[in-house]
Protein backbone atom coordinates (compact mmCIF):
# COMPACT_ATOMS: atom_id res chain seq x y z
CA UNK A 1 0.00 0.00 0.00
CA UNK A 2 1.17 3.50 -0.78
CA UNK A 3 2.24 5.63 2.21
CA UNK A 4 -0.34 7.88 3.89
CA UNK A 5 1.51 10.82 2.34
CA UNK A 6 1.11 9.50 -1.21
CA UNK A 7 -2.47 8.46 -0.59
CA UNK A 8 -3.30 11.91 0.77
CA UNK A 9 -1.74 13.49 -2.32
CA UNK A 10 -3.95 11.20 -4.43
CA UNK A 11 -7.03 12.41 -2.51
CA UNK A 12 -5.90 16.01 -2.96
CA UNK A 13 -5.40 15.64 -6.71
CA UNK A 14 -8.63 13.65 -7.13
CA UNK A 15 -10.73 16.24 -5.30
CA UNK A 16 -8.96 19.04 -7.15
CA UNK A 17 -9.95 17.49 -10.49
CA UNK A 18 -13.50 16.89 -9.27
CA UNK A 19 -13.93 20.56 -8.29
CA UNK A 20 -12.20 21.91 -11.38
CA UNK A 21 -14.43 19.96 -13.79
CA UNK A 22 -17.71 19.57 -11.85
CA UNK A 23 -18.36 22.99 -10.29
CA UNK A 24 -16.32 24.36 -13.20
CA UNK A 25 -19.08 23.14 -15.55
CA UNK A 26 -21.70 24.92 -13.40
CA UNK A 27 -19.70 28.16 -13.50
CA UNK A 28 -19.16 27.76 -17.23
CA UNK A 29 -22.89 27.35 -17.79
CA UNK A 30 -23.64 30.62 -15.98
CA UNK A 31 -20.90 32.39 -17.96
CA UNK A 32 -22.38 31.16 -21.25
CA UNK A 33 -25.88 32.17 -20.10
CA UNK A 34 -24.58 35.64 -19.26
CA UNK A 35 -23.06 35.94 -22.71
CA UNK A 36 -26.42 35.02 -24.27
CA UNK A 37 -28.72 37.18 -22.19
CA UNK A 38 -26.51 39.95 -20.83
CA UNK A 39 -25.04 40.14 -17.36
CA UNK A 40 -27.84 42.29 -15.91
CA UNK A 41 -30.35 39.48 -16.22
CA UNK A 42 -30.70 37.41 -13.05
CA UNK A 43 -29.19 34.14 -14.11
CA UNK A 44 -29.82 30.67 -12.85
CA UNK A 45 -28.70 27.30 -14.09
CA UNK A 46 -31.60 26.03 -16.17
CA UNK A 47 -32.22 29.33 -17.93
CA UNK A 48 -30.47 28.07 -21.07
CA UNK A 49 -31.76 24.53 -21.39
CA UNK A 50 -33.97 23.66 -18.45
CA UNK A 51 -33.24 20.25 -16.97
CA UNK A 52 -30.72 19.68 -19.76
CA UNK A 53 -28.49 22.27 -18.06
CA UNK A 54 -28.37 20.03 -15.03
CA UNK A 55 -27.86 16.93 -17.14
CA UNK A 56 -24.83 18.62 -18.72
CA UNK A 57 -23.40 19.54 -15.33
CA UNK A 58 -24.23 16.06 -14.04
CA UNK A 59 -22.35 14.51 -16.96
CA UNK A 60 -19.29 16.65 -16.27
CA UNK A 61 -19.34 15.34 -12.70
CA UNK A 62 -20.02 11.78 -13.87
CA UNK A 63 -17.07 11.74 -16.22
CA UNK A 64 -14.53 13.27 -13.88
CA UNK A 65 -15.63 11.01 -11.00
CA UNK A 66 -15.30 7.96 -13.24
CA UNK A 67 -11.86 9.13 -14.36
CA UNK A 68 -10.64 9.76 -10.82
CA UNK A 69 -11.95 6.43 -9.50
CA UNK A 70 -10.26 4.44 -12.28
CA UNK A 71 -7.16 6.66 -12.15
CA UNK A 72 -6.54 6.80 -8.41
CA UNK A 73 -8.93 4.30 -6.83
CA UNK A 74 -6.21 1.71 -6.28
CA UNK A 75 -3.88 4.23 -4.65
CA UNK A 76 -6.01 5.97 -2.01
CA UNK A 77 -9.46 4.53 -2.58
CA UNK A 78 -10.45 7.79 -4.31
CA UNK A 79 -13.03 8.90 -1.75
CA UNK A 80 -12.67 12.54 -2.86
CA UNK A 81 -15.54 13.26 -0.47
CA UNK A 82 -15.36 13.70 3.33
CA UNK A 83 -18.86 12.23 3.69
CA UNK A 84 -17.65 8.96 2.13
CA UNK A 85 -14.51 8.90 4.29
CA UNK A 86 -16.56 9.58 7.45
CA UNK A 87 -19.10 6.87 6.60
CA UNK A 88 -16.32 4.29 6.06
CA UNK A 89 -14.71 5.44 9.33
CA UNK A 90 -17.99 5.25 11.28
CA UNK A 91 -18.61 1.69 10.04
CA UNK A 92 -15.08 0.70 11.16
CA UNK A 93 -13.87 0.13 7.63
CA UNK A 94 -11.29 2.90 7.63
CA UNK A 95 -8.75 4.02 10.29
CA UNK A 96 -9.22 7.37 12.05
CA UNK A 97 -5.70 8.76 11.49
CA UNK A 98 -5.98 8.10 7.76
CA UNK A 99 -9.45 9.66 7.71
CA UNK A 100 -8.20 12.94 9.19
CA UNK A 101 -5.40 13.16 6.62
CA UNK A 102 -7.80 12.30 3.78
CA UNK A 103 -10.34 14.98 4.79
CA UNK A 104 -7.68 17.70 5.08
CA UNK A 105 -6.33 16.66 1.67
CA UNK A 106 -9.83 16.71 0.15
CA UNK A 107 -10.54 20.23 1.44
CA UNK A 108 -7.19 21.60 0.28
CA UNK A 109 -7.62 19.88 -3.09
CA UNK A 110 -11.12 21.33 -3.50
CA UNK A 111 -9.90 24.85 -2.84
CA UNK A 112 -7.03 24.31 -5.25
CA UNK A 113 -9.47 23.06 -7.90
CA UNK A 114 -11.56 26.22 -7.58
CA UNK A 115 -8.48 28.40 -7.72
CA UNK A 116 -7.18 26.64 -10.83
CA UNK A 117 -10.57 27.10 -12.49
CA UNK A 118 -10.40 30.83 -11.69
CA UNK A 119 -6.90 30.94 -13.20
CA UNK A 120 -8.18 29.15 -16.33
CA UNK A 121 -11.42 31.10 -16.83
CA UNK A 122 -10.72 34.51 -15.34
CA UNK A 123 -12.68 36.81 -13.06
CA UNK A 124 -16.03 36.04 -14.78
CA UNK A 125 -15.78 32.55 -13.31
CA UNK A 126 -15.93 34.18 -9.86
CA UNK A 127 -18.34 37.12 -10.33
CA UNK A 128 -20.75 35.45 -12.78
CA UNK A 129 -20.04 31.76 -12.26
CA UNK A 130 -19.52 31.94 -8.49
CA UNK A 131 -16.96 29.18 -9.11
CA UNK A 132 -19.89 26.77 -9.24
CA UNK A 133 -20.67 27.21 -5.54
CA UNK A 134 -23.74 25.46 -4.12
CA UNK A 135 -26.73 27.33 -2.68
CA UNK A 136 -30.41 26.39 -2.39
CA UNK A 137 -32.70 27.63 -5.16
CA UNK A 138 -35.35 30.27 -4.51
CA UNK A 139 -38.12 28.78 -2.39
CA UNK A 140 -35.97 25.92 -1.08
CA UNK A 141 -35.60 26.30 2.70
CA UNK A 142 -32.61 25.29 4.82
CA UNK A 143 -34.35 22.08 5.94
CA UNK A 144 -35.67 21.19 2.48
CA UNK A 145 -32.13 21.55 1.19
CA UNK A 146 -30.72 19.34 3.96
CA UNK A 147 -33.34 16.71 3.18
CA UNK A 148 -32.50 16.71 -0.55
CA UNK A 149 -28.73 16.55 0.13
CA UNK A 150 -29.29 13.73 2.63
CA UNK A 151 -31.33 11.69 0.16
CA UNK A 152 -28.91 12.37 -2.70
CA UNK A 153 -25.86 11.32 -0.68
CA UNK A 154 -27.76 8.31 0.65
CA UNK A 155 -28.09 7.05 -2.92
CA UNK A 156 -24.41 7.79 -3.65
CA UNK A 157 -23.17 5.94 -0.57
CA UNK A 158 -25.61 3.07 -1.08
CA UNK A 159 -24.26 2.46 -4.58
CA UNK A 160 -20.66 2.66 -3.27
CA UNK A 161 -21.57 -0.06 -0.76
CA UNK A 162 -23.34 -2.23 -3.32
CA UNK A 163 -20.95 -1.92 -6.24
CA UNK A 164 -17.60 -1.64 -4.43
CA UNK A 165 -17.48 -2.28 -0.68
CA UNK A 166 -19.55 -5.49 -0.75
CA UNK A 167 -17.27 -8.45 -1.44
CA UNK A 168 -19.92 -9.91 -3.73
CA UNK A 169 -19.89 -6.83 -5.98
CA UNK A 170 -18.91 -7.48 -9.61
CA UNK A 171 -15.35 -6.17 -10.06
CA UNK A 172 -14.52 -3.33 -12.43
CA UNK A 173 -17.82 -1.47 -12.57
CA UNK A 174 -17.46 0.86 -9.58
CA UNK A 175 -16.04 3.88 -11.39
CA UNK A 176 -18.56 3.84 -14.21
CA UNK A 177 -21.63 3.17 -12.08
CA UNK A 178 -20.75 5.62 -9.31
CA UNK A 179 -20.00 8.39 -11.79
CA UNK A 180 -23.28 7.85 -13.62
CA UNK A 181 -25.20 7.70 -10.34
CA UNK A 182 -23.85 11.09 -9.28
CA UNK A 183 -24.74 12.48 -12.72
CA UNK A 184 -28.31 11.23 -12.32
CA UNK A 185 -28.69 12.61 -8.80
CA UNK A 186 -27.45 16.01 -9.97
CA UNK A 187 -29.97 16.04 -12.82
CA UNK A 188 -32.81 15.70 -10.31
CA UNK A 189 -31.76 17.71 -7.26
CA UNK A 190 -29.36 20.16 -8.91
CA UNK A 191 -32.23 22.60 -9.31
CA UNK A 192 -33.01 22.37 -5.58
CA UNK A 193 -29.67 22.57 -3.80
CA UNK A 194 -27.00 22.54 -6.50
CA UNK A 195 -26.63 18.85 -5.57
CA UNK A 196 -23.34 18.89 -3.72
CA UNK A 197 -23.42 15.46 -2.00
CA UNK A 198 -19.93 16.34 -0.84
CA UNK A 199 -18.74 18.88 1.79
CA UNK A 200 -15.40 19.32 -0.02
CA UNK A 201 -17.12 20.03 -3.35
CA UNK A 202 -19.03 22.89 -1.66
CA UNK A 203 -16.04 24.04 0.41
CA UNK A 204 -13.71 24.77 -2.51
CA UNK A 205 -15.98 27.18 -4.43
CA UNK A 206 -17.42 28.76 -1.25
CA UNK A 207 -14.00 29.62 0.16
CA UNK A 208 -12.72 30.51 -3.30
CA UNK A 209 -15.58 33.01 -3.68
CA UNK A 210 -14.80 34.42 -0.24
CA UNK A 211 -11.12 34.95 -1.11
CA UNK A 212 -11.63 36.19 -4.66
CA UNK A 213 -14.69 38.39 -4.12
CA UNK A 214 -17.48 36.19 -5.50
CA UNK A 215 -20.97 35.69 -4.04
CA UNK A 216 -21.09 35.02 -0.29
CA UNK A 217 -22.46 31.50 0.21
CA UNK A 218 -20.83 30.71 3.54
CA UNK A 219 -24.18 31.12 5.33
CA UNK A 220 -25.64 28.08 3.56
CA UNK A 221 -22.46 25.98 3.78
CA UNK A 222 -23.75 24.02 6.84
CA UNK A 223 -26.40 22.45 4.55
CA UNK A 224 -23.59 20.81 2.59
CA UNK A 225 -21.87 19.50 5.69
CA UNK A 226 -24.93 18.16 7.51
CA UNK A 227 -26.87 16.70 4.54
CA UNK A 228 -24.08 14.69 2.88
CA UNK A 229 -22.60 13.32 6.11
CA UNK A 230 -26.05 12.34 7.40
CA UNK A 231 -27.00 10.69 4.10
CA UNK A 232 -23.74 8.74 3.87
CA UNK A 233 -24.00 7.54 7.48
CA UNK A 234 -27.59 6.39 7.05
CA UNK A 235 -26.58 4.54 3.86
CA UNK A 236 -23.70 2.51 5.39
CA UNK A 237 -25.67 1.46 8.43
CA UNK A 238 -28.77 0.77 6.34
CA UNK A 239 -26.73 -1.35 3.93
CA UNK A 240 -25.04 -3.32 6.70
CA UNK A 241 -28.45 -3.98 8.24
CA UNK A 242 -30.35 -4.82 5.07
CA UNK A 243 -27.83 -7.36 3.67
CA UNK A 244 -27.60 -9.32 6.91
CA UNK A 245 -28.49 -12.98 6.46
CA UNK A 246 -31.20 -14.20 8.85
CA UNK B 1 5.48 -39.25 -14.45
CA UNK B 2 8.41 -38.44 -16.73
CA UNK B 3 9.57 -35.10 -18.14
CA UNK B 4 7.86 -34.58 -21.50
CA UNK B 5 10.65 -32.48 -22.99
CA UNK B 6 13.39 -34.88 -21.96
CA UNK B 7 11.31 -37.78 -23.31
CA UNK B 8 11.06 -36.06 -26.71
CA UNK B 9 14.83 -35.67 -26.72
CA UNK B 10 15.16 -39.38 -26.04
CA UNK B 11 16.16 -39.06 -22.39
CA UNK B 12 14.35 -40.51 -19.45
CA UNK B 13 14.06 -38.22 -16.41
CA UNK B 14 11.51 -38.12 -13.63
CA UNK B 15 9.11 -35.19 -13.51
CA UNK B 16 9.22 -33.04 -10.41
CA UNK B 17 6.57 -30.55 -11.51
CA UNK B 18 3.63 -30.01 -13.87
CA UNK B 19 3.05 -26.99 -16.10
CA UNK B 20 -0.06 -25.22 -14.79
CA UNK B 21 -1.12 -24.29 -18.35
CA UNK B 22 -0.60 -27.35 -20.60
CA UNK B 23 -0.09 -29.97 -17.92
CA UNK B 24 3.15 -31.46 -19.17
CA UNK B 25 5.42 -33.17 -16.65
CA UNK B 26 8.73 -31.36 -16.16
CA UNK B 27 12.12 -32.26 -14.71
CA UNK B 28 14.05 -29.80 -12.54
CA UNK B 29 15.94 -28.47 -15.60
CA UNK B 30 12.81 -27.79 -17.65
CA UNK B 31 10.46 -26.46 -14.98
CA UNK B 32 10.20 -22.66 -14.80
CA UNK B 33 9.03 -21.48 -11.42
CA UNK B 34 7.97 -17.89 -11.00
CA UNK B 35 6.33 -15.89 -8.23
CA UNK B 36 3.64 -13.34 -8.88
CA UNK B 37 2.44 -10.43 -6.74
CA UNK B 38 -1.07 -10.65 -5.38
CA UNK B 39 -3.06 -7.49 -4.66
CA UNK B 40 -5.91 -7.10 -2.25
CA UNK B 41 -8.45 -4.31 -1.90
CA UNK B 42 -9.07 -1.47 -4.33
CA UNK B 43 -11.75 1.19 -4.61
CA UNK B 44 -12.91 2.53 -2.17
CA UNK B 45 -9.93 1.23 -0.22
CA UNK B 46 -6.27 1.51 -1.12
CA UNK B 47 -4.99 -1.66 -2.77
CA UNK B 48 -2.11 -3.40 -0.99
CA UNK B 49 0.29 -6.14 -1.95
CA UNK B 50 -0.24 -9.41 -0.11
CA UNK B 51 2.98 -10.46 1.71
CA UNK B 52 3.02 -14.00 0.33
CA UNK B 53 3.66 -14.14 -3.41
CA UNK B 54 1.85 -16.69 -5.54
CA UNK B 55 4.18 -19.30 -7.06
CA UNK B 56 3.42 -21.00 -10.38
CA UNK B 57 5.22 -23.46 -12.59
CA UNK B 58 5.34 -23.26 -16.39
CA UNK B 59 7.03 -25.24 -19.13
CA UNK B 60 9.41 -23.29 -21.43
CA UNK B 61 6.83 -23.20 -24.27
CA UNK B 62 3.99 -21.83 -22.14
CA UNK B 63 6.33 -19.35 -20.47
CA UNK B 64 7.20 -17.92 -23.90
CA UNK B 65 3.56 -17.97 -25.08
CA UNK B 66 2.41 -16.10 -22.00
CA UNK B 67 5.18 -13.56 -21.66
CA UNK B 68 6.74 -13.15 -25.09
CA UNK B 69 10.20 -14.10 -26.38
CA UNK B 70 12.23 -11.86 -24.08
ZN1 LIG C 1 3.13 -25.73 -20.58
ZN1 LIG D 1 13.34 -32.38 -18.65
Amino acid sequence: MASLMRRSVAELVGTMLLVYFGPGAAAMLLMIAARESGPLQSLTIGSLGGLADWLAIGLAFAIVITAVIYGLGRVSGAHINPAVTIALLASKRFPATDAVAYIVAQLVGALLGSYLFYLSAGMDAVTIGGLGATAPALGVTFWMAILAETIGTFVLMLIIMGVAVDERAPPGFAGLIIGLTVGGIITTIGGLTGSSLNPARSFGPAVGDLLLGGPDVMGVFPIYIIGPILGALIAVFFYDWVVKED
Amino acid sequence: MKCYICAKEGRDSDAVAICIVCGMGLCMDHAIREENDVWEGGYPFPAHKVKQRLPRILCPECAIAMKGEK
